[in-house]
């Protein structure tokens, strides 16, 4: 049978997303069962949004944000940052390791933002195996 | 509650791979939806035309267009939407195209994938609220900080296009570092007389000067500031409309650095005492030495950046002296010669063949002696020591923060770099945008700057204000937080973390308030509020949640 990956991914509208689009435009290909929400900042991501998605059936979550230093709202990624550190640790003791991931994304990097999904795609189907 | 959704083929681009007619007529019995149909090309003449008439014909009252990117026609599809006569905000644009069709080549994998972000489309749009886009009123007037260059430049441009300037300098007179200079690099102009000519420029009728002058306090957003001010003792209140901070720099104080004997021997100076005296007493053939770098690239102060524009002073004080003083043996100490501006690699060969030595070194041990002073140190080319004595040593200074950048940050909350200087909101988009709307910062306050730099950004901020005031009225964003008064508990963390500093505490009712026109849009505070209180109108929780349960 074959394996449906499901991942949500939030991504800041002023970098990641514009990535996404870019990686679109490149013709560049990644598995069909990550989709992506728009999101003004990444710091706008409450990890009760992070939760619901994994307990409604998501098989894995990502963030992604600018570089730290380049966001938009000079300081919001650094929250990202440091919730979803807290975060990871929490899932990690329910056995739920590597179901959250951070990603630092600018928007010119869409090969990155591809190369990073796959990653996080590859990794996810086979631990469901 | 009717939805019109649209779909785009795009040519073949987005039908290649999806099956946009079974997708228009899976959602034709879709909750809510009332018009469902798919076209070639949406953002063509007809495509525009076909959706004015689904809203006119069937009363649609919001809309989802399933095509490219939501970036790409974004203003298109608005002005479609606010020609039909329906609120802009109530439309939701799906990226079927470079979200999927472009991303997957399977037919059936893409449609499943498609249907899945059009049905995440249609459950965001159930939540969209038509929004206005208010206008305030705004002040014709501003506020510069600091009468230096930069300031000065500022404030010619802004009186002469007609908008009152607020100037305010701390010392006594305008000026700022350029009265400490006598002459400057290049073309040797006068600095007395470039002074005179920005200060000529200023229309004074509309510019008011305030000299001894400082900023206690600053609140309000922009288009409405009230500012507070000290002017020698007394207390003034001004309302201005932006803010231009131009504080500048502060050249770095050698007597800080132990090891050099700044202030105890007469025979020590700097480039800035260069300039005040007109004479030295010095012998027959006298040896002069140079040294760069004193205050700049230097991590046991804490500096570890080049301050930029010491080098073009170290190579005009070597020419000047070695041009009084043609008898005289000038050494250059340097770590590096980075004589950036236009015409400064020529000056430095210049000063080469006028016959100044250059020894490449860090900042020499400096030891005074009766007869001389003891320069010892390392030359870094041949890795050999050297101990020579000179009659003159001549610091060529870093340039530090500016003196008052934190008490200027607090008061305005616009965030410092790692040095002390002014963080621009974008080192290469917005270098002189700061976080908040209508704070702008121009001149040596956010980097060393040379004279002609600083008239640059002066003037660049200035027609930033410009463009903003000059509207008349500010719009306000209208996607912005919200707050439920009723579910706050006072914690203010949101305020805490606010970086456009739009959340202010009600000390009464002990609830916090959201000053609309300077919220950013960001969302933070709707994620870090304990209690959810706070939403982020256009990405409220229920929307995401219902858009995350429809894609899984």
């Amino acid at each position: 049978m074959e394996e449906n990956v499901k991942i949500i991914g939030f991504a800041c509208s002023y970098c990641a997303y514009k990535a996404s689009e870019m990686a679109g435009s490149l013709r560049l290909k990644y598995p069909e069962g990550v989709t992506i929400i728009q999101v003004p900042c990444s710091s706008r991501v409450d990890p009760a949004l992070i939760i619901k998605a994994l307990l409604e059936g998501a098989d894995g979550v990502f963030v992604a944000g600018c570089h730290p230093g380049e966001c938009h709202f000079i300081k919001g990624n650094y929250f990202t940052r440091r919730r979803i550190y807290a975060l990871k640790e929490m899932l990690d003791i329910f056995s739920m390791k590597g179901k959250l991931r951070l990603f630092w994304i600018s928007a010119s990097e869409a090969r990155k933002f591809v190369e990073k999904i796959k990653e996080m795609h590859k990794h996810l189907r086979e631990s469901k195996r | 509650m009717k939805i019109g959704l649209f779909l785009c083929h795009c040519g073949h681009n987005v039908k290649g791979t999806v099956d946009v007619a079974y997708l228009s007529q899976y959602f034709k019995d879709y909750p809510h939806v009332k018009v469902s149909c798919d076209y070639p090309f949406l953002c063509s003449k007809p495509g525009q035309e076909m959706i004015k008439e689904a809203v006119i014909k069937h009363g649609v009252d919001r809309i989802v267009i399933a095509a490219c990117a939501p970036s790409l026609h974004f203003e298109l599809f608005r002005q479609v939407i606010k020609e039909a006569g329906l609120n802009p905000y109530m439309l939701k644009r799906v990226s079927i195209r470079e979200h999927c069709s472009w991303i997957g080549s399977d037919p059936i994998k893409n449609t499943k994938k498609a249907l899945k972000l059009i049905k995440a489309g249609l459950h965001s749009v159930w939540h969209a609220i038509p929004f206005e886009e208010k206008k305030v009123e705004i002040e014709r007037s501003c506020l510069v900080l600091g009468g230096g260059v930069a300031g000065l430049s500022a404030s010619s441009f802004l009186s002469q296009m007609g908008i009152k300037v607020y100037l305010v300098e701390k010392g006594g007179e305008l000026g700022g570092n350029l009265k400490a200079l006598k002459n400057i690099w290049p073309g040797e102009k006068s600095a007395s007389h470039i002074l005179q000519i920005l200060i000529s420029r200023l229309n004074k009728e509309y510019v008011d000067i305030f000299t001894g002058a400082e900023i206690e306090s600053v609140d309000g957003h922009f288009g409405n500031y009230r500012v507070q001010l000290n002017v020698r003792g007394k207390r003034k209140e001004l309302k201005v409309g932006g803010i231009i901070v131009a504080i500048g720099c502060t050249p770095f104080d050698p007597s800080l650095k132990r090891d050099i004997p700044y202030g105890r021997d007469r025979r020590i100076v700097t480039t800035l005492d260069l300039e005040r005296v007109s004479e030295l007493s010095l012998p027959s053939h006298p040896r002069i030495a140079i040294l760069h770098c004193v205050g700049s690239r230097d991590e046991t102060i804490g500096r570890a950046y080049c301050s930029k524009i010491c080098c073009m002073n170290g190579l005009k004080a070597a020419y000047d002296l070695k041009r009084s003083y043609p008898d005289s043996y000038v050494e250059s100490f340097y770590m590096d010669v980075r004589a950036h501006p236009r015409g400064g690699e020529e000056f430095y060969e210049k000063v080469q063949e006028k016959g100044v030595i250059f020894t490449r070194s860090n900042v020499p041990e400096i030891i005074p002696k009766k007869e001389g002073i003891l320069l010892r140190g390392e030359d870094t080319l041949t890795g050999e020591t050297f101990e020579r004595e000179f009659d003159l040593v001549v610091l060529s200074l870093g340039i530090g923060p500016p003196e008052d950048g934190k008490k200027i940050s607090q008061i305005l909350k616009i965030p410092l770099d790692k040095d002390g200087f002014f963080l621009e909101a974008h080192p290469k988009m917005r270098p002189f945008d700061t976080p908040i709307k209508g704070i702008f910062i121009a001149g040596g306050c956010s980097g060393p700057k040379d004279v002609e730099e600083s008239i640059t950004q002066g003037r660049a901020a200035a027609f930033k204000l410009f463009s903003l005031i000059n509207m008349g009225y500010a719009l306000i964003e209208p996607q912005v937080a919200t707050v439920f008064t009723e579910r706050c508990s006072g914690c203010r963390l949101c305020e805490r973390v606010c970086p456009a500093s739009a959340i202010v505490y009600d000390h009464r009712s002990r609830v916090i308030r959201i000053e609309e026109a300077q919220c950013a849009g960001c969302g933070l505070c709707a994620s870090i509020c304990p209690s959810s209180s706070i939403t982020l109108t256009g990405y409220t929780d229920a929307q995401i949640i219902d858009e995350q349960r429809a894609l899984l």
